[in-house]
């Protein structure tokens, strides 16, 4: 029971881990918390299911596509909203993305309705594997896979390619970065679009677990930046890890706390943040540093 | 001289502004004018609770009918839809808007318990008759109140009579019960604890689930592990098509019940991908798919009016919800006041003219309706199973 409650935990914590690495992108390069990232991803699953269902595009080019619109949307909310900001403080970029959190709930709703729909989706979230008794679906297979692999080419991408370093300059000293040649502007577009759309292939991938309507991301999204701050905020393996570290907390805490257990479930993510804070503010892998005032 | 005409000018005054208030008498009622009752709704057209919008439009789409068929002695209906997003606090200004600036003259089919809630103090001082609020919480119509009616049979009828029908009918031995948590799934779970007391019985199993979850692997399994034969459901559609999800994943197959919240079938067996397929619900009013003649009439005015809306278990029950309301209004007459209205409202008795069973209010009861049948999904189809069930009161 206790590796059947271990494996559940993972699977869901896999989709907890790429919102959390959508989040930590944004928030390495500017210190934004980016509030409307679960919409994003909620309005790109959205538009795969109608390019599936209205249009009756195959799975794939449906999906790439969704993730373009991901990105370009990214970009669009970066330029439009964020950098006409006039002498942006980092509270009020975080408002201005709260705002568009709004926007974007609305617009769905709008357009798509409240009725829960079904993203047809190529792996069945019913068919599984049974290894020893411990059963686990292939699609949770499949988000697991896929949420390590991002995790580990995020990673890559930062620490080896020219524009990984660059966001990281940016990062850390905008003022230098830009005297250094770097397109600190383009760097901030280009990691919006990009954490919008890991944000969408959490959406592509949470949507046959659950079903999709507007709310599709609003838990979620709780559970991503919990695990986020879990991880630590800054760091790529740390945001995966905390993700999985959640999903399984949730479970174990559900199930040998009983009746209370399952009322207080998703309150734990709270609680985790809370301690975390306390304990260790910079999370379990980022490392702790100190601006110079 | 000056004197004179200054009395004469009070008079003129007084009668200038008496004038109208005189008139105003002779319109008797607010919201009803020669031509035209004025009817007001609270409902969630946004937000989380967006899904059951749905009634107040088909509520709407009720009165476009009975407008069409000639209206009520003489007057057409007209219905001031308000969206709340399910807030109580925005339900507040919304009726208080729809009472003092449009003048409604009374409410039907108000959405939600805790919205409905947040405003019965406010429309039970203003004398303003509620109809059907769309709710099942026994929070409405006990301790009853003058101008509250309600017919959605209280979810812990709901909760009891499912019950009943496992244990009786299903020959189920260990039921467990799976509810959200929050007044909808404490007073079922409450109907069919007390039910099962009558059989010197207990529940399996008690699960709770927050209407935020997105994970529900640990409740389905701690399902499995009590072994029960019968799982009864109190949830929303999002929370129950995941259960069967992952029931199905797990193998654990037991007979699952569940309220009329959830007896949309179509919508259902979409959303879990077919494992909807035997399952059995509970409903209070003739099924939307039925061939039961009202049912065909409303599919038909449903075509008409809003053919781009869902027909489903919602959008008809708006016109449920509505059928008592016009039927008091019929049984009024042209003079049509507040007080009339609920005095026509406590003279429907064993009423079965609209798509309810035995529909009864009285003096001191406000719980209209008591009963519900049972369905269940064969072939992807609404199907009902059994006669009327009541609860014995």
């Amino acid at each position: 029971m206790l590796a059947q409650l271990i494996v559940s935990g993972l699977a869901i914590g896999s989709c907890y881990a790429l919102l959390a690495l959508a989040m930590v992108i944004i928030y390495k390069t500017s210190e934004v918390l980016n509030f409307a990232q679960g919409e994003m991803a909620m309005v790109s699953t959205f538009i795969a299911f109608m390019l599936l269902e209205s249009y009756h595009l195959p799975f794939a080019l449906a999906f790439v596509l969704s993730l373009v619109f991901a990105f370009v949307l990214g970009v669009t909310l970066e330029f439009i909203f964020l950098r006409p900001a006039k002498q942006p403080t980092v509270l009020g970029l975080i408002v201005i993305t709260l705002g568009f959190e709004m926007i974007l709930y609305g617009v769905a709703g709008w357009k798509w309705g409240a009725e829960q729909k079904s993203l047809p989706f190529p792996i069945p979230d019913t068919s599984v594997y049974n290894i020893n008794g411990v059963i686990i679906s292939q699609l949770s297979v499949w988000t697991f896979i896929i949420c390590l692999s991002l995790m580990i080419i995020l990673f890559l991408f930062f620490k080896y390619t020219k524009l990984g370093i660059a966001t990281k300059a940016t990062q850390q000293n905008q003022i230098a970065a830009r005297l250094m040649g770097i397109r600190t502007k383009r760097i901030f577009s280009l990691t919006w679009g990009l954490s919008s759309m890991i944000g969408a292939v959490s959406g592509l991938l949470l949507a046959p677990i659950t079903t999709l309507d507007p709310n599709l991301m609003m838990d979620p999204l709780l559970k991503g930046f919990a695990s986020a701050v879990l991880g630590g905020m800054t760091s790529l393996p740390g945001a995966a890890l905390g993700g999985g570290i959640l999903g399984v907390i949730e479970n174990l805490f559900a199930w040998y706390l009983g009746e209370a257990g399952f009322v207080f479930k998703s309150v734990v993510a709270f609680a985790v943040i809370i301690l975390v804070l306390c304990f260790r503010p910079s999370g379990l892998l980022a490392r702790h540093y100190v601006k110079k005032v | 001289m000056k004197l004179r005409k200054n009395v004469m000018l009070m008079i003129g005054i007084l009668m200038a502004v008496s004038l109208p208030m005189l008139l105003n008498c002779a319109k008797k009622e607010v919201g009803v004018t020669e031509d035209e009752i004025l009817v007001g709704v609270w409902s969630a057209q946004t937000g989380p609770a967006a899904l059951w919008g749905a009634v107040a439009r088909g509520t709407d789409c009720y009165f476009k009918m009975i407008n069409d068929e000639g209206g009520i002695h003489g007057r057409k209906l007209k219905l001031l839809i308000r969206d709340d997003g399910y807030q109580p606090a925005r339900t507040k200004a919304v009726v208080k808007e729809l009472v003092e600036k449009d003048g409604v003259f009374a409410f039907v089919g108000g959405l939600g318990t805790a919205t409905g809630m947040a405003v019965k103090d406010y429309l039970h001082a203003n004398k303003i008759p509620s109809i059907a609020p769309a709710t099942g919480s026994q929070l409405f119509g006990n301790p009853p109140t003058r101008y509250l009616f309600t017919i959605y049979p209280t979810y812990t009828t709901e909760g009891s009579l499912l019950t009943k029908y496992a244990v009786e009918t299903l020959k189920s031995e260990k039921i467990a019960f799976f509810y959200q948590n929050d007044d909808y799934g404490e007073e079922g779970l409450k109907g069919a604890e007390d039910r099962l007391a009558k059989y010197n019985m207990e529940l399996v199993a008690k699960v709770s689930v927050e209407i935020t979850d997105t994970d529900l692997s640990s409740h389905v399994l701690k399902l499995r592990e009590s072994e029960a034969d019968t799982v009864i459901m109190f949830l929303l559609p999002k929370q129950a098509a995941m259960t069967l999800k992952e029931a199905t994943k797990l193998d654990f197959k037991p007979k699952w019940l569940t309220t009329s919240t959830l007896s949309d079938v179509d919508v259902m067996n979409k959303i879990t991908g077919g494992l909807w397929e035997g399952v059995f619900f509970d409903n209070w009013a003739e099924l939307p798919n039925s061939d039961h003649p009202l049912m065909v009439k409303y599919r038909e005015v449903h075509k008409k009016y809003a053919p781009k809306e869902h027909w489903g278990v919602f959008f008809a029950a708006g016109f449920v919800f509505a059928e008592p309301f016009v039927e008091a209004l019929r049984r009024v007459g042209r003079d049509l006041t507040r007080e009339k209205l609920v005095e026509a409202m406590e003279s429907i008795k064993n009423w079965n003219g609209g798509s309810t069973h035995n529909v009864t209010f009285g003096p001191n009861l406000r719980q209209g309706t008591n009963s519900i049948f049972i369905g269940k999904c064969e072939n992807g189809r609404a199907v009902r199973i059994s006669d009327w069930m009541e609860i014995e009161q």
